[in-house]
């Protein structure tokens, strides 16, 4: 018997969302299996089973978020005869679910307790009958508050009390006080490590207020409105954009480029793509121009970090991808040192992946500067929100026909207006420009883009 | 607002009260002819003459034996002991009879007697004439332990203590009368039993009183100036009665204190304060209460080895570093 826990997924990972079971309780797993979708902050990823078995029970449910390392289910040998009837309940409750079977209520004196983050080795086959009263059950169940109170574990008196009020089992910490102690330090590190919207560690649902008992909060008037709890790809990019703006002194510069060229040539390009082949984007040039220019201008490819300037070796430049959920930015790596049709062809296969949540850690991670692009929205003009901890993004707006005074004549020309934002604390208003010059540059000479 | 030292704070008030009250009256040795050990009551004998300003006997026990009868008559002594290493002699007149007088006598007649004395170490005055005994009286339920660490405190308290009608010690510092301090104008008094956040912060608490608690102020902003380090400093100015609320509500803050006093480790006010905060706020403790006090030896001559026995700036330095939070507030 043995656990499954919620992998770590990627570096920055704290917890992870189970986005949809696979498997179900008292199914035959093989190893390799996939057992679960997990959600991350960045991505949706596999569950795999590492060992064969059966899935005796499934500890969090879909939508519940759980840290790293805990326990969301058990795969057994299959001997004890469990089955789905030792599903945990989604919904925490202040008593003990109620059995499902009238056989589970006796309880023989030495049965083994299974916390949520302790597995009793190798349960005697009898004494399982006893576990489904404990099992996922959330702290405030007598059996598990007692085990998890942390008694036995050093901790200071106000420690105790806020691991109490945010119903924080004291033995998933690490105290950094004297001789290991557990003080408030340790207890703000965890909760900050928590996002927003998750309330409590114990396996809740994911309430984003913290009084409100179910997802659907209560609302008090209007009444003609709908409220629901964000995903966490919402919550995410709420607290991320939130603390952009917040925190990142933005300005802006603007640029009108002449696409006409650009326009004609990639109409030539993709024609000699033939049916089969990958066609190349205007999006795709304006990213290779984009990694160009970032190869001219290194300082615009650079992060602020903690009063420093950071600037990186590689250009990695993200796309802003609207899917149903949110908004993804994958990320195509080296795009200066790529061709367009490899451009093109990662781009789109970016893309698809966004739009069937399949994006991994690696697609995601890594932008040094990135790209929205709502010309084919007939956007004159936006401002974009820079992507921590990049320092400027790009807002392409779309490319319409206007007159242009050529030789004092007019002239039909196809322009396109973008619009940087960039991190005043390293970037200042005349580097951005003579990199939005080179970018403008790049664009209208198009065959530069093709070296 | 005038800028004074804490002596002549004290003299001031001193002058004003025997100004204001003809019941107000001084006693002690050396005060009169000599004008005070410590030139507090400088030019108060040619003023006032020799029946408002008393020169005694080298005899604690008499005269703080006579200015309790002279209260218990309607007189206001003001007595001062010359160091409080003397008041040892007095100390059936103050604990058997000012503290129990009127309670023992249905309240017949209460004990306006203020003692004023000197504690404190670090003049090289050796083990007999260095201590800190407030904690002696602070134990003794009808008197009243004050010891103001400002010029303005000084004032203020003073004369609260001459307005009071029962029996007070008021305890100054060798090391203070010459610390200076602005002082508010007019006949303000400051009340027993609410200690002052001399300085505000988020990291962690120092209670002191006395001397003590002008150090950890200078301590305190230093740190803050150095590395940020945010430290309330609570003065208590009140030793008996004490004010519990002020320093809960600090702890409640900063979730972490230290008691910083010039006298021995044991049995102190450390000790008090230490085991009221565990009572009262035990849910918001997140350290051990820390006590920073003096060596627990009488106090040596030698001034190396004085400055090794007596706590100081250093020794809360180095307990600040031990107990400050990781993360700053």
């Amino acid at each position: 018997m043995s656990e499954v826990t919620m992998p770590r997924l990627s570096d920055t990972m704290e917890e992870g969302t189970i986005a949809r079971w696979l498997k179900h309780a008292g199914d035959e797993i093989k190893k390799g299996d996939i057992l679960a979708e997990i959600e991350t902050d960045k991505a949706t990823m596999d569950l795999e089973a590492y060992e064969a078995g059966t899935l005796e029970q499934i500890l969090v449910q879909e939508g519940e978020t759980v840290p790293i390392g805990q326990a969301v289910a058990i795969i057994g040998s299959g001997t004890s005869g469990v089955g789905a009837r030792f599903i945990a309940p989604a919904t925490p409750a202040s008593a003990p679910p109620a059995p499902t079977n009238g056989q589970q209520q006796g309880q023989p004196p030495s049965a083994p307790t299974v916390a949520r983050t302790e597995v009793a080795p190798a349960v005697p086959a009898h004494a399982e009958s006893a576990q489904p009263e404990r099992v996922s059950t959330p702290a405030k169940s007598p059996e598990t508050a007692e085990s998890s109170d942390g008694r036995g574990v050093k901790a200071s008196p106000l420690a105790r009390r806020m691991a109490e009020e945010h119903s924080i089992d004291l033995r998933q910490l690490q105290g950094t006080g004297p001789g290991g102690r557990i003080v408030r330090d340790d207890i703000q590190d965890y909760l900050e490590q928590r996002t927003p919207t998750q309330v409590s560690a114990a396996p809740e649902p994911a309430a984003p207020p913290q009084e409100a008992p179910a997802p659907v909060a209560q609302v008090s008037a209007p009444t003609e409105t709908e409220v629901s709890p964000l995903s966490r790809m919402q919550s995410i990019i709420a607290r991320r954009l939130t603390e952009s703006k917040q925190t990142i002194p933005h300005f802006y510069v603007s640029s009108e480029v002449d696409m006409t060229d650009l326009l004609a040539m990639r109409q030539t390009f993709n024609a000699s793509a033939g049916d089969d082949g990958v066609k190349v984007t205007v999006n795709d040039l304006i990213i290779k121009a984009s990694a160009l220019a970032l190869e001219k201008f290194p300082e615009v490819n650079s992060s602020f970090k903690d009063g420093q300037f950071v600037r990186y070796k590689h250009i990695h430049v993200g796309m802003a991808v609207d899917i149903p959920s949110g908004l993804v930015v994958p990320v195509i790596h080296d795009a200066n040192i790529k061709g367009v049709r490899s451009i093109a062809h990662e781009s789109k296969a970016l893309i698809e992946k966004a739009r069937n949540n399949k994006l991994t850690m690696a697609d995601l991670e890594g932008g040094t500067f990135s790209l929205s692009n709502l010309g084919m929205m007939d956007v004159t003009e936006f401002i974009a929100v820079i992507n921590p901890p990049q320092s400027a993004i790009l807002a392409v707006s779309s490319t319409r026909k206007r007159f242009v005074p050529v030789d004092s004549q007019p002239v039909v020309r196809d322009l396109m207006s973008m619009t940087m934002s960039a991190d005043h604390r390293i970037l200042y208003g005349a580097t951005v420009a003579r990199f939005l010059q080179e970018v403008k540059r790049l664009l209208q000479n198009p065959y530069s883009l093709l070296g | 607002m005038a800028e004074i030292t804490y002596r002549q704070a004290l003299h001031d008030t001193l002058r004003e009260e025997l100004l204001r009250d003809e019941n107000v009256f001084l006693l002690g040795e050396e005060i009169g002819i000599f004008e005070g050990s410590y030139k507090i009551t400088a030019g108060l004998l040619k003023e006032f003459g020799p029946k408002r300003v008393v020169d005694t006997p080298i005899c604690e026990n008499s005269f703080v034996g006579m200015a309790t009868g002279a209260a218990m008559l309607g007189l206001r002594p003001i007595v001062e002991i010359m160091t409080i290493n003397f008041i040892v002699l007095a100390m059936d007149e103050i604990v058997n009879h000012a503290a129990k007088i009127y309670y023992m006598f249905g309240g017949q007649c209460p004990i306006p007697l203020v003692i004023r004395t000197p504690g404190g170490g670090g003049q090289q005055l050796a083990a007999t004439h260095s201590q800190n005994l407030e904690v002696w009286f602070a134990h003794v339920p009808g008197l009243k332990v004050v010891a103001p660490s400002t010029p303005a405190d000084a004032k203020g308290m003073l004369r609260t203590a001459v307005r009071d009608n029962n029996p007070v010690i008021f305890l100054e510092n060798l090391a203070l009368y010459n610390t200076k301090g602005e002082v508010p104008d007019g006949d303000y008094t400051v009340p027993f039993g609410q200690a002052k956040v001399a300085k505000e912060g988020a990291d962690l608490t120092v209670i002191s009183y006395s001397r003590m608690s002008t150090m950890a102020l200078d301590v305190a902003r230093r740190l803050e100036q150095a590395n940020k380090l945010s430290i309330e400093v609570v003065d208590l100015r009140s030793l008996r009665p004490l004010d519990h609320e002020t320093i809960i509500n600090s702890v409640k803050k900063t979730n972490r204190a230290i008691v910083f006093e010039e006298d021995w480790r044991s049995f102190g006010v450390g000790a008090e304060i230490a085991a009221t905060l565990q009572e009262e706020a035990f849910d918001f403790l997140d350290a051990p209460i820390k006590r920073v006090a003096s060596v627990e030896v009488p106090l040596p001559y030698s001034k190396p080895l004085e400055r090794a026995a007596l706590t100081g700036a250093k020794q809360l330095m180095e307990a600040i570093d031990e107990i400050k939070p990781r993360r700053r507030r």
